[in-house]
């Protein structure tokens, strides 16, 4: 920007580009800066006021900049209830799941940490799991993808709801409306016993992971 | 473009803003003495930009605030330089206020019409002055807690309504989340509001009378815009460039999260009020009492300086020769005390000993909040509250250090001195230990010395009172029992076996002695010589040694050695002999505290006082135990320095 006087002559006159000497005229002073002198004067002005504005913006963008980090914990958790592939064990068993398909809700307890703190073994989240006679144990983000509110089981249309924008889901979890932008979440899910692997055993062992809502696609946050 | 540009200005008459802003005459030509308002301007603005970011990620509670400090200076990105920026311009803004009042003074500019504006820029002091206050609080650390703790209380000293002004300035009766929350409100709401008004107020009628010319004479008359502001502009970019330089270099200190269980002797104000607390503590000024010195002197100075331009217009150049003097008086004073504050405390050992303490508390706890499991729910403050290498020292200067010592010092790094006598000066006499040095317990150091240096590992029982008594009974034909390090049987054994002991026969013995008593006190991380072990307790239990010594074992007086400490022990049991039962362990060590007179320890011959636990809680015993014995995660923070050669040896 040129700010123009009009008491003054055009500044880029080339004859005062002197900055000491800068009166034409002694009596009535009218003082007359090249270009770059004003140039000058508005570098630094910006310059003073551009490093801490710019250092102040990284700052503040600390949490893009920063390197990622999970807000769960990678490391295994309290009393060995997390392996080091994220597997989580549950309170419940395989036998107390009910037989006949009716999903229960669990709750899954991790480390969490948050910003300076860290908190042991507190409640990260719910899962709805279910056994399907003596098949395999079904686990889902209770976590609706569509715009993460929870998702509900109906029992009198013995199906998944959401209540906030009516999704809806069978209870294998595939979607039953446009609503939702994909199934629900299943998570990976593994029997073991001691904490071995072991297709009969009745700990449940759930990988527990959030899903960014909103996509058709399934993308871990 | 210049359509649009016109279309703006028609709207908004930008241009003659602008052009009365920049194109203010500057009488005399542009000169270096006019900056200083600029540059505070400046600082301000600086303020603003790195207090908004600051804000961004500082939550006000008693369990946060530390905490999210601690997080913007170890964790995010240029945290340190943000923070940094903050703290030192804060005090570069202080500075350039004092430089200001003194020019404004000196060059009459409060002289009439511009009185008005005189007493809008003593306004806005109060109010910078009210920031840096209610911002050294904010991080919740001990500095700034124990500092604040001083000027909420002098407050209380006010006249009439003391009590409820502290109140309300600490949102209730004591410092907590409230203190926190209403600090924050004013340092980063009220008082910034307020210091944009009168600021504006202040460049407004500033303008309106124009700059006071100095020097009308000194060269011709230019325009702010450029000339001035070229010249702000350097002086601005001066400034920013020392601020910035102080954050890199010397990034703004975080204590030890505040603590009110905490003494905190290193407790003192930000640099620029440290005049004031010298001031207060001249005897005569104590001898009047809170109120005159911290209030009454204060507000006369404050009220002698408001009241400069009516001085000035009563008694003309003799009024505005006395305001110069007492604004050169003031700054002499300013001056004086501020040095002899920092020249005492430089020279004052006990105020060195507590600055070293605050500086390894606050590196201790930065070092556990950055540790994986990061800081708890209940905050930094119970880290350090939990932690043996905070807590050990503390307990052990509080129950031990009046006949143990640590290295040489109490456990704190002071050196333990007894009063100077009246008429006496110089440095307070060093009070001799009366027992055991415990800086290297239960080392394999400490089991050689016992084994092979008995008389000498001890002689500072020879200091007690206890000892002399003993040895004047004895001289009487008396019988007494006691501990003499020069004539016990295991100072016999180890003198009257010295030539074997220490012959190169036995040496590689001797190392696997001591190599097995250091494995029984089960040192955390400790590296051991297994053989070396193995080969140490056959020598402990069979006494297979070389030479005149074969034969002497450990276990023919000290018959539990090699066995773990009982989980319960039977009171009975004891044969006269200290038990050796896991000696220096956690568990041997924890119950020789509680019971040093039991049989299995020293019984009869005992004088240690046995520390209860309505002496000493379980869970200050467990601190301490686990400090002495080195039970807890290493630190990197520098230790106390040992202090050995500045103990007398026993007469």
């Amino acid at each position: 920007m040129t700010v123009t006087d009009s008491n003054q002559p055009a500044p880029d006159s080339p004859a005062d580009s002197s900055a000491a000497n800068c009166c034409h005229n002694p009596g009535s002073c009218t003082p007359r800066r090249s270009l770059l002198y004003q140039g000058l004067t508005a570098l630094i002005s910006t310059i003073i006021v551009a490093i801490p504005a710019s250092l102040g913006g990284l700052f503040f963008l600390d949490p893009i900049l920063r390197r990622q980090k999970s807000s769960n914990s990678s490391q295994p958790g309290a009393a060995a209830r997390k392996d080091e592939n994220g597997f989580i064990r549950l309170d419940v068993t395989r036998e107390a799941v009910p037989q006949d398909g009716t999903p229960v809700s669990v709750t899954v307890f991790d480390d969490i940490e948050d910003a300076w703190n860290r908190f042991p073994n507190v409640p990260v989240g719910s899962i709805w799991l279910r056994k399907v006679g003596d098949g395999p144990i079904l686990a889902f983000n209770s976590i609706c993808p569509h715009l993460g509110c929870s998702v509900n089981y109906r029992r009198a249309e013995n199906d998944f709801f959401c209540p906030c924008h009516t999704s809806a889901f069978a209870l294998d979890g595939k979607k039953s409306n446009e609503v939702p932008p994909r199934d629900m979440d299943a998570l990976e899910v593994a029997m073991r016993t001691g904490g071995k692997d072991d297709p009969a055993g009745s700990e449940i062992w759930v990988k527990f992971q959030n899903f960014r809502r909103a996509t058709s696609e399934r993308i871990p946050i | 473009m210049n359509a649009l540009l016109n279309w703006f200005d028609d709207r908004t008459g930008v241009r003659k803003l602008l052009h009365e802003a920049l194109y203010e005459s500057v009488p005399g030509g542009a000169r270096w003495r006019y900056v200083w308002g600029s540059t505070l301007v400046f600082t301000f603005v600086v303020q603003v930009i790195t207090g908004f970011m600051l804000w961004s990620a500082y939550s006000p509670s008693t369990r946060t605030a530390w905490e999210s400090v601690f997080y913007i200076q170890y964790e995010m990105t240029l945290g340190s330089v943000i923070r940094g920026l903050h703290h030192y311009s804060a005090q570069a803004m202080v500075v350039l206020m004092a430089i200001h009042l003194m020019q404004v003074v000196i060059d009459g500019a409060y002289k009439a019409p511009r009185e008005m504006n005189f007493w809008l820029g003593i306004v806005l002091m109060m109010i910078v002055l009210g920031l840096s206050l209610t911002g050294y609080l904010l991080p919740w650390d001990q500095k700034g807690y124990y500092a604040t703790q001083v000027t909420t209380n002098i407050m209380s000293a006010t006249p009439v309504v003391g009590a409820e002004v502290q109140t309300l300035a600490q949102g209730g009766r004591d410092y907590g989340h409230l203190t926190l929350t209403r600090f924050f409100a004013m340092h980063a709401g009220i008082l910034p509001a307020m210091l944009v008004g009168f600021l504006a107020l202040h460049i407004y009628v500033f303008r309106r009378h124009g700059l006071t010319v100095h020097d009308p004479k000194h060269a011709p008359d230019a325009q702010f815009w450029p000339d001035q502001v070229l010249k702000d502009a350097v002086a601005c970019l001066g400034v920013l460039s020392v601020v910035l330089m102080l954050a890199v270099l010397r990034p703004a200190e975080l204590s030890a999260p505040a603590d009110p269980a905490v003494k905190f002797d290193a407790a003192r104000p930000e640099w620029y009020f440290l005049f004031l607390f010298r001031f207060l503590r001249f005897h005569a000024v104590e001898a009047l009492g809170l109120t005159f010195g911290a209030i009454i002197v204060p507000g006369i100075i404050m009220g002698i300086i408001a009241v400069m331009p009516l001085t000035e217009r009563v008694l003309g150049r003799a009024g505005h020769f006395l305001n110069k003097a007492f604004m050169w008086s003031l700054a002499v004073g300013v001056v004086v005390l501020t040095v002899m504050a920092f020249y005492e405390d430089a020279n004052d050992p006990g105020h060195q000993a507590a600055l070293a303490e605050a500086h390894r508390d606050a590196g201790r706890a930065i070092e556990l909040a950055k540790s994986p499991d990061r800081i708890p729910v209940d905050g930094a403050v119970a880290l350090l509250r939990r932690d043996p290498f905070t807590q050990g020292p503390r307990l052990f200067a509080q129950h031990c250090a009046s006949c143990h010592r640590w290295n040489g010092h109490d456990g704190r790094g002071t050196l333990v001195t007894d009063a100077l006598k009246p008429g006496e000066s110089g440095a307070p006499p060093v009070t001799p230990p009366t027992a055991a040095d415990l800086g290297n317990f239960a080392s394999r150091d400490w089991m050689k010395a016992i084994l092979v240096d008995y008389s000498n590992h001890f002689r500072w029982l020879k200091n007690a009172s206890w000892y002399s008594a003993a040895k004047e009974q004895q001289s009487k034909g008396e019988s007494v029992e006691f501990l003499d390090p020069d004539a016990s049987e295991m100072a016999d054994w180890t003198s009257g076996n010295a030539e074997s002991l220490k012959s190169p026969e036995n040496a590689d013995n001797v190392t696997a002695l001591v190599e097995f008593l250091f494995a029984e006190a089960a040192r955390p991380g400790a590296e051991l010589d297994a053989a070396l072990v193995a080969k140490g307790k056959a020598l402990a239990t069979e006494g297979n040694w070389a030479g005149a010594l074969n034969g002497t074992s450990c276990s023919s007086c000290h018959d539990t050695i090699g066995q773990p400490f009982p989980a319960e022990v039977d009171e009975s049991s004891g044969n006269g002999y200290p038990t050796l039962a896991a000696y220096g362990s956690v568990a041997w060590l924890k119950d020789f505290i509680r019971h040093p007179d039991a049989l299995r320890h020293y019984g009869a011959k005992n004088r240690m006082p046995a520390y209860s636990a309505n002496q000493l809680t379980d869970t200050d015993l467990e601190l301490l135990v686990r400090w002495m014995t080195g039970d807890y995660p290493k630190s990197t923070v520098a230790d106390y320095p040992s202090m050995l050669e500045r103990i007398p040896e026993p007469k």
